[in-house]
């Protein structure tokens, strides 16, 4: 009776583990990635289940007016201090702030009319991160999981089949961000620190620094004579210790496959491409997020907090912390249009809502979910339009108004999820992955 | 490839000598052969017009157990115009007597039906006999119409708990466009379900088909609410409820409904059927279960009407042995009786007694969340004392380290969010905790002072739980789960679809916190929180969200209490809670405690008792809570009484007879170590510690008094978001993430490496390198090493060029990342 077992199995390997064969998957993980990177290379149309997301996060809830739907006709107390400027479209207007994203509205589209009714950070960052309200209200101190994150829901359906974390947040996950009745193996994968430091290390996916590959070698050797516990092979046994082998396998590839250590090392990037991201930790990080969905990760969420402007909003910190995300975010959009991938990657940025058309007595805005304004580009979004409007003062969305549902909807069904597809939670509860809303039909060409 | 050890051959020469021991008790194909009488369910019928009820033929084999002949029966009427049986089911043609004669295995057995007469202008019920066909055809199911916002604009209540209000969805709203008196046909409520007109939910009824037509009819009858006189549904039985199976057979179940006035009717047409656990049994939409290759035990939930039922699949092994097997077993105490009754009727023998270091390094883990140091794995191995397993049980319950532990597991069922209650009240809440298990508090002690806390939530532990949970309702959710092991959740929105709770249910419980008062600032951000006061004053209701009458404070399955006037309504529901006679209080809080003890509860997930979701051995867990509350609720004592048994020192290897056993506890069921042991384990072998940015610097994470943390390590293990509603639900399984930290993360490797850690510490003595091995064995493993463990460790000191520390190094690392060491085993 073959049922008892230790995992003398061996393990794919590079060089500073000799013995071994082919891993669980068959492929070892350098040819995994090389085949998904070769996939998300393909120029063309991509199909969904192979669309890939980048999310960026502004934390506290971007003015919808200092960005992408300025009003300049506006009284004063409204319009604020900065001028609107040219898009690349034709009588679209920015605000000045964001003059390499107006340059980019060809190949990205905004949204000007998502809006809800939550204008509390627990309850707007729980409805935009998970497309569903919380239940109850939760005021601004609260971080709170009710339902799947779009990155966990994407980690589940996809699955965590090549070794590869599905979903990762950098540098931090934000509130809602969690998998909530998924379980933990759907938590965001966070990848921590400061890429744009010299000698970067994602953490836990490379040896670490004073481990050299001649002694990781010793103790890779040390670890398979060493681990001796008979595992229960029989599957009905429920042996967890057979899935930890798995997923030391899984590991082990990840470590042992140059590819996947050049996804993780942003200094492999020319120099060239690193400047035009902005050297500094926000665009670097995007640069990251870029080469991890290339090769096959399917969920990237990019962390930017600071963003509750409640006062000071037309001074240097908020100019300096604007451009950081017009120099990244439209240096993202170019470089995957640029190589071919723009198509297989679906670039999204967005915070928990708008700020309000009055400014304060401080010189900021305050929480507004009325209206908002969320950039989309990338996975056949037909670039180059506005999508809906607010109204003369930016008070509220009053033209082709969409919900977090439907915004839900359109992320889902870009990566090829069915965003009305049934899950059952733990007590049998059926939940769809969004209850109710629509595909935004712009967003579809 | 498979390795040999000696722990398999000492499992093979012990199944051996079981084998020439016993002969095998006959089951299986020879027994078929015996001629038993049949038996037809049910012996008789009464069915009113129109009627029909499903038979069932079954023959009881010798070994015991039952096979279903239902589908291979030939079945003829003494008078078809009275009745007659068509695929197992007898139809009502004319009023009348008559007899069913029924035929299978070669015997013959027949059953007298009565058929009443045809009511004069009876007329179709939506109550009784529309909602049914809804519910059926899947229309109220909460994935459609009955979620919250229904579907397309047609909402139904979630298993018909709210008939009226379906009543009046469907004949009143959209201007009464869903039925269409005059043409029935045309009617929307039947153009849908027959994709006469586009349904997302596609087709849900046949044209023409019984359920069409008793919505067709009921339409043209001018769709009556309910008849006069209609008896009320109260519940349902399923049959066969509990039934032992031989391997791959099938079975038809038979689904009965009771009304109030005592009369019953088949609905196994109209009911749902699900099967708990697919591999041990399936179950399709005619009732008709398929018995899996498995031996275990499995469920069948059956639904009809917000109703539930259910039907246990035990399926014994091929095997079974007699009662001097079981007599012979080794027993320490009343739990072993217990279980081994059960490894009987399923046919399992337990696994052998663990290693006395598997035994040792389980129980430190379990109990003070931390692993013996050498010195004390050596005095305990070499300890020759037959009661040595007994006095290091006691002595790690009066471990200091033991209170931190529980608190810290005991924490996740209340740990306040930080940045709702704020940081006092999440430290005064957390504190409390550490001083009832310091002091051993009894657990009814604990329980009544969380049930009546008043005061300060700056002072009062407790009283913090109601700053968090502010409405009657979330107080009746957290403690029904926590203190009477039922998630009544569902049942606040609608019928419980697994149990036999009613929203009635649900607020009348909620009825004993609507006196529960709170002054001074609410909830509110971190660091600023104010204190509130918890108070009870007289004043305040709560009312049943469909029909809005006022409900008086009851327990759960009891009648209202009395409560007089003046007093805190809570103080009664605690005198009602807290007697040893209470069925929910101690079978809770054994089965948690067991289930941190073995891994999984006796009923499992441990905070969802139900009648759908039994407990694996309910004699098992009335002795332990009998046991517990005669004790007077000490925790200790429970403890104490589970790590002595014998099923807790049981191997974690299988035999024959019990590999497949996930749920009888024939074996230990290993388990990851959960993010704080590990971390503190980890912590413990590497000599280093973490440093806690608000705690003493040698702390231990299990002294955390929130899950707000920024560690790596404790948030790939599953350390609960903070943002989680507690009761916290961890995950314990293990993932690729936590195997990347264990081997790379640059935190431990400075643990390793650090120059006070063990590593250097052992490297550092003139000690042989032979004894550093076992020193690292009893430190890691709690064992010593094999001949060849210590061959392949002492070879890595041979290796030139290697520092030593650095070899130590290396061996601990080897020894962290194996599943010996991440388990607990």
């Amino acid at each position: 009776m073959n049922t008892l077992n230790t995992n003398c199995a061996g393990i794919a390997r590079r060089d500073f583990i000799q013995v071994g064969v082919g891993g669980v998957l068959g492929l070892g993980m350098s040819d995994l990635i090389r085949l998904r990177a070769e996939a998300a290379w393909a120029v063309g149309k991509a199909s969904p289940d192979q669309v890939n997301c980048i999310l960026v996060w502004l934390d506290g809830g971007p003015t919808h007016y200092e960005m992408f739907d300025p009003k300049p006709d506006a009284p004063s107390d409204v319009r604020g201090k900065f001028d609107p400027i040219p898009t690349t479209v034709p009588g679209v207007q920015f605000c000045e702030t964001v003059p390499r994203l107006a340059k980019t509205l060809d190949k990205m589209a905004i949204i000007r009319s998502i809006c809800h009714k939550d204008p509390n950070h627990g309850g707007g960052n729980h409805y935009m991160m998970t497309g569903a309200p919380t239940p109850v209200p939760v005021n601004c101190g609260s971080s709170v999981s009710f339902h799947p994150s779009f990155g966990s829901m994407v980690s589940h359906l996809r699955g965590i089949n090549d070794g590869l974390p599905a979903y990762a947040s950098l540098p931090r996950k934000s509130r809602s961000a969690g998998p909530h009745f998924l379980g933990g193996q759907h938590a965001p994968f966070v990848i921590d620190g400061d890429p744009n430091r010299k000698g970067y290390r994602v953490r836990d996916v490379v040896l670490p620094k004073s481990i050299s590959e001649s002694r990781a070698n010793t103790r890779f050797k040390l670890r398979e004579s060493l681990d001796r516990m008979l595992r229960i092979t029989d599957a009905a046994a429920a042996d967890p210790s057979v899935d930890f082998d798995s997923f030391y396998q899984q590991g082990i590839d990840l470590i042992s496959s140059p590819e996947a250590q050049a996804a993780f090392d942003v200094e492999k990037e020319p120099a060239e491409v690193r400047d035009r991201y902005g050297r500094n930790d926000f665009g670097q990080r995007l640069l990251l997020a870029r080469r991890l969905t290339g090769v096959g990760v399917s969920f990237v969420t990019v962390y930017n907090g600071g963003w509750d402007h409640h006062t000071k909003i037309f001074e240097t910190g908020f100019k300096k912390k604007i451009a950081t995300v017009d120099t990244g975010v439209s240096a993202l959009i170019n470089d995957l249009h640029d190589r071919g991938q723009l198509d297989n990657t679906l670039v999204l940025l967005l915070g928990e809502f708008g700020r309000t058309p009055k400014i304060n007595k401080d010189g900021g805005r305050d929480h507004w979910p009325h209206a908002m304004s969320v950039l989309v580009a990338g996975a056949g979004v037909p670039p180059g339009q506005v999508i809906g409007a607010t109204d003369v003062k930016g008070y509220y969305a009053s033209e082709n108004i969409y919900s977090p549902e439907d915004f839900a909807c359109s992320l889902y069904t870009k990566m090829g999820i069915d965003p009305h597809k049934i899950l059952h939670t733990n007590t049998g509860r059926p939940l769809p992955i969004v209850n109710g809303g629509h595909p935004i039909k712009e967003l579809f060409g | 490839m498979f390795c040999f050890s000696e722990n398999r051959f000492r499992g093979l020469v012990a199944w051996a000598f079981f084998l020439c021991w016993f002969s095998d008790v006959a089951l299986g194909q020879a027994a078929e052969a015996q001629a038993e009488p049949i038996l037809v369910f049910p012996a008789e019928i009464v069915l009113a017009a129109k009627g029909r009820q499903q038979l069932l033929v079954q023959q009881r084999l010798a070994n015991g157990l039952v096979r279903d002949l239902s589908r291979d029966a030939m079945f003829s009427s003494s008078d078809p115009s009275v009745v007659f049986v068509t695929d197992g089911v007898v139809r009502a043609a004319g009023e009348g007597l008559a007899k069913v004669r029924v035929e299978a295995a070669g015997q013959v057995a027949s059953v007298d039906v009565v058929v009443g007469p045809k009511a004069s202008g009876a007329r179709l019920s939506f109550v009784a006999d529309v909602l049914p066909v809804l519910g059926r055809a899947g229309c109220s199911n909460g994935g459609c119409h009955a979620k919250p916002k229904g579907q397309n604009g047609f909402s139904l209540s979630v298993f018909s708990f709210d008939p009226a209000a379906d009543f009046r969805e469907i004949v009143k709203d959209e201007r009464g466009r869903r039925v269409f008196p005059a043409l029935p046909a045309e009617s929307l409520l039947l153009k849908k379900p027959t994709l006469a007109v586009e349904h997302e939910g596609g087709k849900r009824l046949e044209v023409g088909s019984p359920f069409y037509q008793i919505i067709h009819d009921w339409i043209s009858q001018g769709m009556l609410y309910r008849r006069a006189g209609e008896p009320k549904f109260v519940g349902i039985s399923v049959f066969p409820n509990e039934q032992r199976y031989p391997k791959s057979v099938e079975q038809q179940l038979v689904v009965t409904a009771r009304f109030e006035d005592g009369s019953t009717r088949d609905v196994t047409h109209l009911a749902d059927f699900s099967a708990n656990e697919k591999e041990i049994a399936e179950v399709d939409e005619t009732g008709i279960v398929r018995v899996g290759r498995l031996s275990d035990e499995g469920v069948v939930v059956v639904r009809y009407m917000g109703q539930v039922a259910r039907a246990r699949i035990t399926v014994p092994t091929d095997r079974q042995f007699n009662d001097a097997v079981y007599a012979g077993l080794p027993r320490n105490n009343f739990i072993d009786d217990l279980a081994y009754t059960r490894f009987q009727k399923l046919g399992l023998l337990p696994s052998e007694a663990c290693s006395d270091s598997e035994f040792m390094r389980r129980a430190f883990i379990d109990v003070i969340g931390l692993l013996p140091e050498p010195g004390e794995a050596r005095r305990f191995l070499a300890d020759e004392s037959p009661d040595k397993r007994a006095e290091l049980i006691d002595r790690l319950l009066d471990d200091p380290a033991y209170a931190d532990t529980w608190a810290n597991r005991w924490g996740d069922l209340f740990r306040p969010n930080i940045a709702r209650v704020g940081l006092k009240s999440a430290y005064t809440i957390d504190n409390w905790i550490r001083e009832c298990f310091a002091a051993n508090k009894p657990y009814d002690q604990m329980v009544r002072e969380i049930l009546t806390a008043k005061g300060s939530t700056h002072r009062v532990g407790p009283a913090v739980i109601y700053r968090t949970r502010r409405e009657p309702a979330t107080l009746t959710t957290l403690f029904s789960q926590v203190f009477l092991g039922v998630r009544m959740e569902c049942a606040r929105c609608h019928h419980h679809p697994n149990e036999r709770w009613s929203q009635r249910d649900f607020y009348q419980f909620a009825a004993f916190f609507a006196e529960t008062k709170r002054k001074g600032t609410g909830i509110s951000p971190p660091i600023s929180a104010g204190t509130e006061f918890i108070y009870h004053a007289p004043g305040g209701s709560v009312r049943h969200p469909v029909s809005n009458e006022v409900l008086k404070p009851t327990p759960l399955a009891a009648t209202p209490l009395n409560i007089p006037a003046g007093t805190d309504p809570r103080e009664t529901l605690a005198e009602w809670l807290l007697t040893p006679e209470n069925p929910f209080l101690a079978r809770a809080m054994a089965n948690r405690v067991w289930g941190q003890f073995l891994g999984r509860g006796i009923v499992h997930p441990v905070d969802d008792f139900r009648a759908t979701n039994p407990p694996v051995n309910p004699e098992l867990l009335d002795a332990l809570a009998a046991d517990f509350a005669v004790h007077d609720f000490d925790l200790r004592h429970l403890m104490r009484r589970i790590m002595n048994s014998r099923l807790y020192q049981l191997s974690s290897l299988p035999n024959k007879t019990n590999v497949q056993d996930t749920s009888s506890f024939s074996r230990f069921y290993r388990r990851r170590i959960s993010a704080e042991n590990l971390h503190d384990i980890l912590v413990q072998v590497s000599g280093v510690e973490s440093g806690f940015y608000n705690l003493r610097r040698d702390a231990r994470s299990v002294e955390l008094w929130t899950t707000r943390m920024d560690s790596a390590l404790l948030e790939s293990f599953g350390l609960p978001n903070s943002s989680e509603n507690c009761p916290v639900e961890r995950d314990d399984r293990p993932s690729m993430v936590q195997a990347l930290h264990l081997m790379n993360s640059d935190k431990l490797q400075a643990k390793l490496a650090d120059k006070n850690g063990r590593a250097a510490k052992l490297s550092q003595d003139d000690k042989p390198s032979d004894e550093v091995v076992n020193e690292l064995y009893l430190a890691l493993y709690s064992r010593w090493p094999s001949d060849e463990e210590k061959r392949v460790a002492l070879e890595a000191f041979k290796s030139g060029g290697a520092k030593r520390h650095e070899v130590v190094e290396d061996i601990i690392w080897a020894l962290i990342n194996t599943a010996e060491f991440v388990f607990n085993h």
